[in-house]
């Protein structure tokens, strides 16, 4: 095998679409936010919300707390839009969408066209800062079930989006909260009417493609009374010796009785085996489970970018609602990872569970960060959380910072933490039954994770697992 | 800041005229960023500066170190007596040991504690420091009795200002059992102790902090210690009854097959707030650590455990092990935790749990069914809870002492 063909089989989504841009000028200015919300044709509320974060982000500063540092970014040396030419005016339907991006999502394995897939999953595929297509939306209509660009929930149900648009993640949040507010470009919309199963998976498709460009998506779920809903989100990008810059916020509202699955597999390019290039992934994620016995679950399972950094949360408000959060973290060569969750207690008999398993392997460091707090009024509730992490090799790091507070006497915490390295036993066992020392270490890796992976819907957990192990590749021995 | 002390400094003595200079350098730099508070990762918990100015007033420093009454020694085991007077040596009684086998004076100089970044008390401790002691153990001396320091605080120490420092070096092949014993009541002050460990080759060195009974004090003791090969550093912190106590351990296993302990058992009532920090760094491979902190929390107490374990990338074959619980026997309770680990080398067994919540209601429905009354069987259970830190205490005597001590404050829960 040549090293081109190596390098490939690294990471196979690499390459990029050679696809005229449209773009906005560089720079983080007022400007910029008004090009942005006048390509999108967006009504002034939207403009002005826009602008009131960006005055918000002037008085704002980077938070500096976290684990994996980075260079300085250059805000002002950035595209904050870039949109395929051809999507200027939206196509109507997928006839009109340029070739060369069916093609693109072809090759990640998504295919746009309707009558291809054989799994019920509605996609909406996103292109740098636009849309490209949003699949099964006739059925999904019938049900009354919205599931369209943000940009186009903006102009068509204004009112949904008001009401709910920076009710979880406010405007003035942190620093990259407030930028994504101020430069948001497209993201997902979700609203499912009561008493409603979404009869099929939604899923959003990420995709970085142009250069110097950061991506700024937004999503916002609201499972309205007695709905479910499970949703899932990939993420791939071009490999590029540069760093770019992915800032997205989601925001999920359940209400009562309301259950909402979020799952995640973010495999944006990683860098090279030196470190060099990749995306910075800095995302804020939040759920505020508004109603009573509503749910939310977090599942994600983060194998990409040079620097993983977010913590999805979940506000438990209302009673006996439930918070879960599911993760795998797997940082190899010199990835650095900082992700965990918050758990935030305001309801009564509310309940949370925290899984987290980091692995860390090469040059990397992999930080579990979490925040369980329990208000006074939050009487009854219940937290599990349990964090392992396996570190593979004496140059890299695994690290645990849990943060806990518990206001009443009838709330239970129970954290557990454990780090180790792979079993020498459980290898040898595998290596006696003729499996070689890479395969036997995917299934120890793979039998670690189990527990998170089984929270993902079926069609995500096969790419998982493979991911699992091509990410540890060369990792061993 | 600065309208909240009156200090002044010619109550200090300096050895020189560069040490005095220093103390008002040290001291102006304390001023500027003040006490800590909760914006300070170390005291995202307690906000020190909070809880000063809510409580204090026109801080002044004393020179008052005249006992104004008798002290009333231990009499459950035989033990070396020490007394400190409002955190200055005053005198004592090593007679249980052989002779020059055991030193201790007052610290005249604070050479050799290091400046700690990020930590404004450090400058506040080297401005208006008094001394304290230096304890030394000869090489190859085993202390035959433990040494009991009677921590003694005079009643007219209101809105007072104590800052001392203690060098305690235990060297090679050597063993003691140093017992901190805390007095006095009445007044309201607050004291800011530094306090460096050596611990050389195969030297063990184990630590009692007790506090006789409840104390208007606000304390902040900063420990920070080395230790050599194969020595051994236990500490077991029972200090309840103060007002604000905040014990801050920074432990360096610098060579292989060092071990540390620190256990903890508190039991906090009204208006009391307890912190205990660690950081405990394995520098070296086959290394041990092991943390269990116990807290009770009645009324509106509140505890913080913050654990920190380092594990450098050299250091192999660690054995790590935090364990921090609380019962929490009242809805104003709080208790918060933050037990870290940075773990760089990858055959290490580490591991941390944590857990918070009431008393489990199986056992007191157990307890009830088998006669005995309800608030007998809580504490019962609660004995039950603090008493396994005990365990580790080989010396039975003073275990009994221990147990005895807690026992008088579990009695005074409601």
């Amino acid at each position: 095998m040549n090293s081109e063909e190596l390098k490939n089989q690294e990471y196979k989504y690499g390459f990029t679409t050679d696809i005229e841009n449209i773009k906005a000028p560089k720079g983080l200015t007022e400007e910029t936010i008004k090009f942005i919300s006048k390509i999108k044709k967006e009504p002034k509320w939207m403009l002005d919300w826009r602008l009131k974060a960006f005055n918000r982000l002037k008085v704002l500063e980077e938070p500096n707390w976290q684990k994996p540092k980075y260079p300085k970014i250059d805000y002002q040396n950035l595209y904050y839009y870039s949109a395929p030419k051809s999507m200027k005016d939206k196509p109507k339907n997928l006839d009109e969408v340029d070739p060369k991006l069916i093609e693109t999502y072809n090759k990640l394995g998504i295919p746009l066209n309707e009558q291809k897939r054989l799994s019920g999953v509605a996609v909406d595929a996103v292109f740098d800062s636009v849309s490209v297509a949003t699949t099964f939306k006739g059925e999904l209509d019938k049900k009354g079930i919205i599931f369209c660009p943000i940009s186009e929930a903006i102009q068509k149900h204004p009112d949904l989006v008001k009401k709910y648009l920076g009710s979880v993640i406010p405007i003035s949040d942190h620093y990259f909260a407030t930028l994504n507010s101020a430069v948001f470009t497209d993201g997902s919309f979700v609203y499912i009417p009561p008493n409603t199963r979404c009869p099929m998976e939604l899923s959003t498709y990420f995709r970085i493609n142009a250069s110097e460009t950061g991506q700024f998506e937004r999503t916002l779920i609201i499972a309205d009374k007695g709905s479910y809903v499970s949703y899932l989100e990939g993420c791939t990008a071009p490999m590029r010796d540069e760093n770019q810059l992915h800032a997205a916020n989601v925001e999920l509202v359940a209400l009562d009785d309301a259950e909402i699955k979020y799952s995640t597999v973010q495999n944006w390019y990683p860098g090279d085996k030196d470190g060099v290039g990749g995306i910075y992934n800095f995302v804020t994620k939040r759920g505020a489970c508004r109603g009573r016995n509503s749910k939310i679950s977090w599942t994600q399972v983060e194998t990409g970018s040079a620097i993983t950094w977010k913590y999805p949360s979940c506000i438990l408000q209302g009673d006996n609602s439930v918070g879960e959060f599911y993760s795998i973290a797997i940082t190899n060569n010199h990835q650095k990872a900082d992700t965990g969750t918050k758990m935030i207690h305001l309801g009564k008999n509310t309940k949370s569970k925290i899984i987290s398993k980091g692995i860390s392997a090469g040059q990397a460091d992999n930080t579990y960060r979490g925040l369980v707090d329990i208000g006074a009024k939050a009487k009854n509730s219940r937290n599990y959380t349990q964090c392992d992490s396996l570190l593979m090799g004496n140059k890299c790091g695994a690290h645990t910072v849990p943060y806990i507070r518990n206001k009443n006497s009838s709330s239970t915490i129970e954290h557990e933490a454990t780090t180790s390295k792979i079993n020498e036993d459980q290898l040898f066992y595998c290596n006696q039954r003729g499996l070689n020392q890479e395969e036997a270490v995917s299934l120890i890796v793979n039998g670690f994770c189990k527990e998170v992976l089984q929270q993902l819907p079926m069609e995500f957990a096969v790419e998982a697992q493979k991911l699992v192990s091509i990410s540890l590749e060369g990792s061993v021995g | 800041m600065e309208q909240l002390f009156n200090i002044d400094f010619k109550r200090i003595n300096s050895s020189n005229d560069k040490e005095a200079a220093d103390r008002k350098k040290n001291f102006e730099l304390f001023l500027k960023g003040g006490f800590p508070n909760k914006k300070n990762e170390n005291w995202k918990f307690s906000d020190l500066n909070n809880i000063i100015s809510k409580n204090f007033k026109n801080i002044t420093n004393n020179d008052d170190y005249k006992l104004d009454e008798k002290i009333e020694t231990i009499h459950d085991f035989e033990h070396n007596k020490v007394i400190l007077v409002n955190g200055s040596l005053k005198s004592c009684d090593l007679h249980f040991e052989e002779k020059e086998k055991v030193k201790i004076e007052t610290l005249k100089s604070l050479e050799g504690f290091h400046h700690q970044s990020n930590n404004n008390l450090d400058y506040l401790n080297k401005a208006l420091s008094i001394g304290g002691f230096n304890l030394e153990v000869q090489q190859n001396y085993k202390c035959k009795k433990p040494i009991i320091i009677y921590n003694y605080f005079t009643a007219n120490l209101n809105n007072k200002i104590i800052n001392n420092s203690n060098k305690i070096r235990v060297s090679q092949n050597s063993e003691l059992t140093l017992i901190e014993y805390n007095i006095g009541e009445k007044s309201k002050f607050f004291k800011n102790t530094f306090e460096k460990i050596n611990i050389d080759k195969g030297g063990v060195l184990k630590n009692i902090i007790l506090q006789k009974t409840k104390c208007n004090g606000y304390f902040y003791k900063n420990i920070s210690g080395i230790q050599d090969y194969n020595s051994s550093y236990q500490n077991f912190i029972l200090s309840s009854g103060l007002k604000f106590n905040k014990i801050e351990i920074d432990m360096i296993l610098e060579k292989e097959k060092s071990s540390c302990y620190i256990l903890s058992g508190l039991n906090l009532s009204k208006e009391e707030h307890q912190e205990i920090k660690t950081q405990i760094n394995h520098l070296a491979p086959n290394c041990k650590s092991y943390q269990k902190i116990k807290n009770v929390l009645e009324s509106d107490s509140k505890g913080v455990y913050q654990g920190k374990i380092f594990v450098k990338d050299i250091a192999q074959k660690t054995d790590a092990y935090q364990l921090s619980k609380a019962l929490i026997l009242n809805d104003q309770a709080e208790f918060n935790a933050k037990p870290e680990l940075e773990i760089y080398a990858d055959d290490v067994k580490c591991s941390h749990g944590s857990s918070s919540g009431s008393i489990d209601e199986e056992a007191i429905h157990y307890l009830m069914t088998r006669g005995i009354e309800l608030r007998a069987a809580k504490k019962l259970l609660i004995k039950g809870f603090l008493n396994e830190i005990f365990d580790n205490i080989p010396e039975e005597k003073i275990r009994t002492f221990l147990e005895k001590s807690i026992a008088v404050q579990i009695d005074e829960i409601r």
